[in-house]
């Protein structure tokens, strides 16, 4: 059992202290945390219970022993592994997050309102950070990367924040648009598959 | 010789409010004025409150003190001053005159620090164009700062907690983690190169941000301090009737930041404005521990928080960069009341 003790010391000490104990113990070996304030008890009992460990406390006067036993969940693990290694900036943790434009329009009933959404939907798409990993346009939402669109210059934003756009060639030729100068690149069903087949998430507006 | 004004305290700005639990309860009762001048008291939770003189004029009227955050006399009075007259500017005010409010243990400090302090203060008020014609000072220990600031507005043009309308999308104009990069200073576990980044933005006056709301017609804003980024917002979503989604994967960090959080150094504040929001926000699924105890990270001097609509978004956007908040970033948005009045996802 390793034995964390942080009498004398008043918080966030304590926690630094719990969160490095936890870290050098071996995985499944118990880590005991001795506390003298109550304050420092009652944040490290809730990172505790966040971070979903199994742990006791008794009480003695004023002094609390915090006893937190590993290796009894499987989750438990891998909670732990998973929090250690994160130490990126979490603006850096880029999720591998796909649109897919499948139409000229956002939602289906009005087709005036609908021009409207997606016109308000890449407004405040290129504001969010971080930018999406890809666009993906096939049927008629090809029309919307051609150099008329109400949202080409949204596009090029993207694309200047390192948004891949991805066309359906199929989708170009059938409406015959080739020639109004298309943003992003051609792109056969092999490849659209892949991108949508490798997203974390995939958004259909 | 210098004299460390950290060794004074054990927390420090606005990490060493009162609880805002305890707080609501304690001023449950106290009976609110019905002067009808009164056009914003604290019962929307405002940063500043507001009293109509004349059709076209309104007086803003706020103060803020706290104990020592840095070691040097200066850096602390250019902070504390920052702070004070940021509520001003949160409620889309112009600052105008101020007197210091001083507690200062004479006995025990070197009356240079005194000075310094002060010299602090002073240096911060005129940049931002604010006479400071007085004050008062008491013996005590440690030693707190800041000021009563008072400001003007067109009685039409207050930005309030309360002026968050569904559809706008929230802008924050600094990035957060001052509460976290302190207690690390204390912990010797940051840089220097942290250490100054915090002071820069602590001590950065939200001057533009408030001009540049005022140009956009922008009536729902405020600045984030001791409640943390998720606390401020739930007291907008509260007092406009919304429900506010932060996305903390847009969030401007300070570096170092989640670095610190992921060892543990987690200021007791966070915990209290933890608990004290909880009840009324739901966590997103996969939103990361670390980030969502920065959301509730104390701040000292922090940005502004501006509700706009989304077609002028952009260019708001676009003029705080080019102003001097490069870090400025669209973080979440409002949207009509739901059984929560706050969201924070990833």
């Amino acid at each position: 059992m390793k034995v964390v003790d942080t009498r004398g010391h008043t918080c966030p000490a304590p926690l630094i202290m719990t969160r490095k104990g936890l870290t050098e113990a071996a995985p499944d070996e118990p880590v005991q945390i001795i506390i003298d304030n109550k304050t420092s008890l009652s944040n490290v009992r809730r990172y505790l219970t966040d971070n979903n460990l199994i742990f006791t406390v008794k009480e003695d006067g004023n002094i609390a022993t915090v006893t937190v036993s590993r290796g009894v969940k499987v989750e438990m693990s891998n909670d732990e592994t998973e929090y250690c290694t994160t130490t990126v900036a979490a603006s850096s943790v880029k999720r591998n997050t796909v649109i897919a434009i499948t139409s000229e329009r956002m939602g289906t009933g009005d087709d005036e309102l609908g021009t409207r959404l997606m016109v308000s939907f890449f407004r405040t798409l290129v504001l969010i950070e971080p930018a999406p990993a890809s666009v993906v346009f096939y049927n008629a939402g090809v029309k919307l990367a051609m150099e008329d669109s109400p949202v080409h210059e949204h596009i090029k934003e993207l694309i200047d924040k390192g948004t891949g756009i991805y066309l359906c060639t199929t989708c170009i030729n059938h409406f015959g648009i080739k020639d109004k100068l298309p943003l992003g690149s051609f792109s056969d069903m092999y490849q659209i598959i892949n991108i949508l087949k490798d997203a974390d998430h995939i958004i259909r507006p | 010789m210098e004299f460390d004004l950290l060794t004074t305290v054990e927390t420090g700005g606005c990490s060493s409010k009162i609880p805002p639990r305890l707080l609501e309860e304690l001023l449950r009762d106290l009976p609110l004025s019905a002067d009808p001048d009164i056009l914003v008291d604290i019962s929307t939770h405002d940063d500043a409150g507001v009293y109509k003189i004349s059709e076209d004029l309104a007086l803003v009227f706020t103060t803020d003190f706290f104990p020592p955050l840095v070691s040097d006399g200066y850096g602390f009075g250019l902070i504390a001053a920052t702070n004070s007259i940021s509520d001003i500017y949160a409620m889309g005010g112009k600052p105008l005159l101020a007197l210091n409010i001083m507690m200062f243990p004479s006995a025990e400090i070197p009356l240079e620090v005194y000075s310094e302090i002060l010299r602090g203060g002073y240096d911060k008020a005129r940049e931002a164009g604010v006479s400071i014609i007085g004050g008062h000072s008491i013996d005590d220990y440690p030693p707190k700062y800041g000021l009563a600031v008072i400001g003007t507005v067109h009685p039409d043009k207050i930005i309030t907690n309360s002026g968050v309308r569904e559809g706008e999308l929230l802008i924050l104009t600094k990035p957060v983690g001052t509460g976290i990069i302190l207690a690390g200073h204390r912990m010797k576990m940051t840089t220097d190169d942290q250490d100054e980044e915090a002071r820069r933005h602590m001590m950065r006056l939200n001057n533009d941000g408030a001009v540049l709301m005022q140009r956009y017609g922008v009536r729902g804003a405020t600045d984030i301090t001791g409640f943390g980024l998720a606390g401020h917002a739930l007291k907008m979503a509260r007092g406009s009737g919304v429900t506010i989604r932060i996305n903390m994967g847009s969030v401007p960090l300070m570096s170092g930041v989640y670095d610190l959080v992921s060892q543990g150094c987690i200021p007791g504040a966070a915990f209290r404005n933890l608990d004290y929001a909880e009840g009324d926000t739901l966590f997103g699924e996969g939103l990361d521990y670390n980030l969502r105890m920065i959301s509730f990270d104390a701040q000292t001097s922090g940005g502004l928080l501006i509700s706009v609509p989304e077609e002028k978004a952009a260019a708001l956007l676009a003029d705080l960069h080019a102003a001097g908040h490069p870090e400025a970033a669209v973080i979440g948005s409002a949207g009509s009341k739901r059984d929560v009045s706050l969201i924070i996802g990833e």
